[in-house]
């Protein structure tokens, strides 16, 4: 991050080479278009070059802070364009992909991905249904309550629960690179 | 004994939280170091959920980026903080008494330039956030900046009006908190400009923009221009 901070355009490069994977596959999951995804995902790196030297590692990890950058991205994007289409494909996606049966059956690439597809897939169904209308559709309690139907309290119990048994598992410098 | 908003954490992380509380929430973990640990590693945990995403981008899209990123040259010094990211973007209401008090009071500001005043169109088109008026101190004649703090949580700036820096010199923004004042963002703009404060504010915390040496500072050298009190 120092170099990419100090204008070394070759490190933003090593960067992208480092977590493009992750940040690409999540605007994509978010947007549901690889075309828009391919734009976002230049911006969010764009975004990372202009703000690097505000990057302060006691705040988070470069994964987290780029990570993001890229949801924020994607979200922006769906606001400007309007486009809640690629927002419900990327909810029912999800959804799916936390089925526990999906778990052994889908092809991992990396150790870190399994374990998060676990620790997911190890929450109640409501727990999971909340996170990923929170986190991939970029939704508040308050709109995931009147979504659901669910009142506003049981809601924001749900989130609570699911984030805190999620932290148990991935809250620690195991998931940090 | 301190009331910790330990419930509405996880919430944070996500960006599931309203925008008044995050405001509410992010204000105490600002100044709580035990809340900011806890959310860090809640933000951690919330953020691995995206390596279930992981996916190859066309081979084209890593040229773009570096390609990008050569053309536009070294990036500036920083202009967003790491805490404002963990939001939720959602389209700011228009308090109406808010743009009401705003047009009178930048009404007699801004005199008879008003009409054509770029300061005054920046900030009447500000909705949904505090608005703090800096005090120009005198040391440069001209400079006026106001203080925005968005009730989304998103991070506070500043808008500036200012007249070109001085060969060699920059504008540099400075959260006062404690002793040692905190370098919070460049900007090398002249007119109305807005820079994003690199540091959370809380309570009680001072603002003030001075004249330093190109590229900023990490300690104070000059006179502060602009200054103000949230």
């Amino acid at each position: 991050m120092s170099r990419v901070a100090g204008g070394d355009a070759d490190a933003l490069g090593e960067l992208y080479d480092h977590y493009g994977r992750v940040v690409f596959g999540l605007i994509y999951r978010m947007l549901g278009s690889p075309e828009s995804a391919e734009e976002v995902a230049q911006n969010a790196f764009h975004s990372v070059w202009r703000q690097a030297r505000a990057y302060r590692p006691e705040r988070g990890s470069v994964r987290t802070w780029l990570l993001a950058i890229a949801r924020n991205a994607a979200i922006d994007w769906q606001r400007s364009k309007g486009n809640r289409m690629g927002r419900e494909t990327a909810i029912d996606e999800t959804l799916m992909l936390v089925d526990e049966r999906r778990v052994e059956d889908t092809v991992i690439a990396s150790l870190r991905a399994q374990r998060v597809r676990a620790a997911v897939a190890s929450l109640p169904r409501e727990q999971r249904e909340v996170l990923s209308l929170a986190f991939w559709s970029g939704l508040s309690q308050t709109e995931i309550a009147s979504r659901t139907g669910a009142p506003l309290g049981t809601v924001k119990s749900r989130v609570r629960l699911g984030m805190a048994r999620l932290r148990e598992w991935l809250g620690d410098d195991e998931v940090r690179r | 004994m301190t009331l910790h908003p330990t419930d509405d954490l996880g919430a944070l992380a996500l960006g599931a939280l309203d925008a008044e509380e995050a405001r509410v929430v992010r204000a105490h973990v600002a100044g709580c170091e035990s809340c900011g640990v806890e959310l860090r590693a809640l933000q951690e945990a919330a953020f691995a959920v995206a390596e279930t995403a992981e996916r190859d981008a066309p081979d084209r899209l890593r040229t773009k980026i570096v390609e990008r990123a050569r053309r536009e040259g070294a990036p500036r010094r920083a202009t967003s903080s790491f805490s404002g990211l963990f939001r939720r973007p959602v389209p700011l209401a228009i308090p109406l008494a808010l743009a009401v008090l705003l047009a009178i009071s930048l009404a007699t500001y801004a005199g008879a330039q008003r009409d054509r005043d770029r300061y005054a169109s920046a900030l009447s088109g500000i909705a949904g956030a505090r608005v703090i008026a800096l005090a120009p101190t005198g040391e440069v004649p001209g400079v006026r900046g106001s203080l925005v703090i968005p009730v989304s949580g998103a991070a506070p700036y500043l808008i500036l009006d200012l007249p070109a820096a001085p060969s060699g010199k920059t504008w540099e923004a400075w959260i006062l908190r404690g002793e040692t004042p905190l370098a919070a963002g460049i900007t090398n703009d002249r007119g109305v400009t807005t820079l994003v404060l690199t540091a959370p504010l809380v309570s009680g915390d001072g603002v003030a923009v001075t004249l330093e040496p190109s590229g900023g500072v990490d300690r104070v050298t000059g006179a502060p221009v602009l200054a103000g009190k949230t």
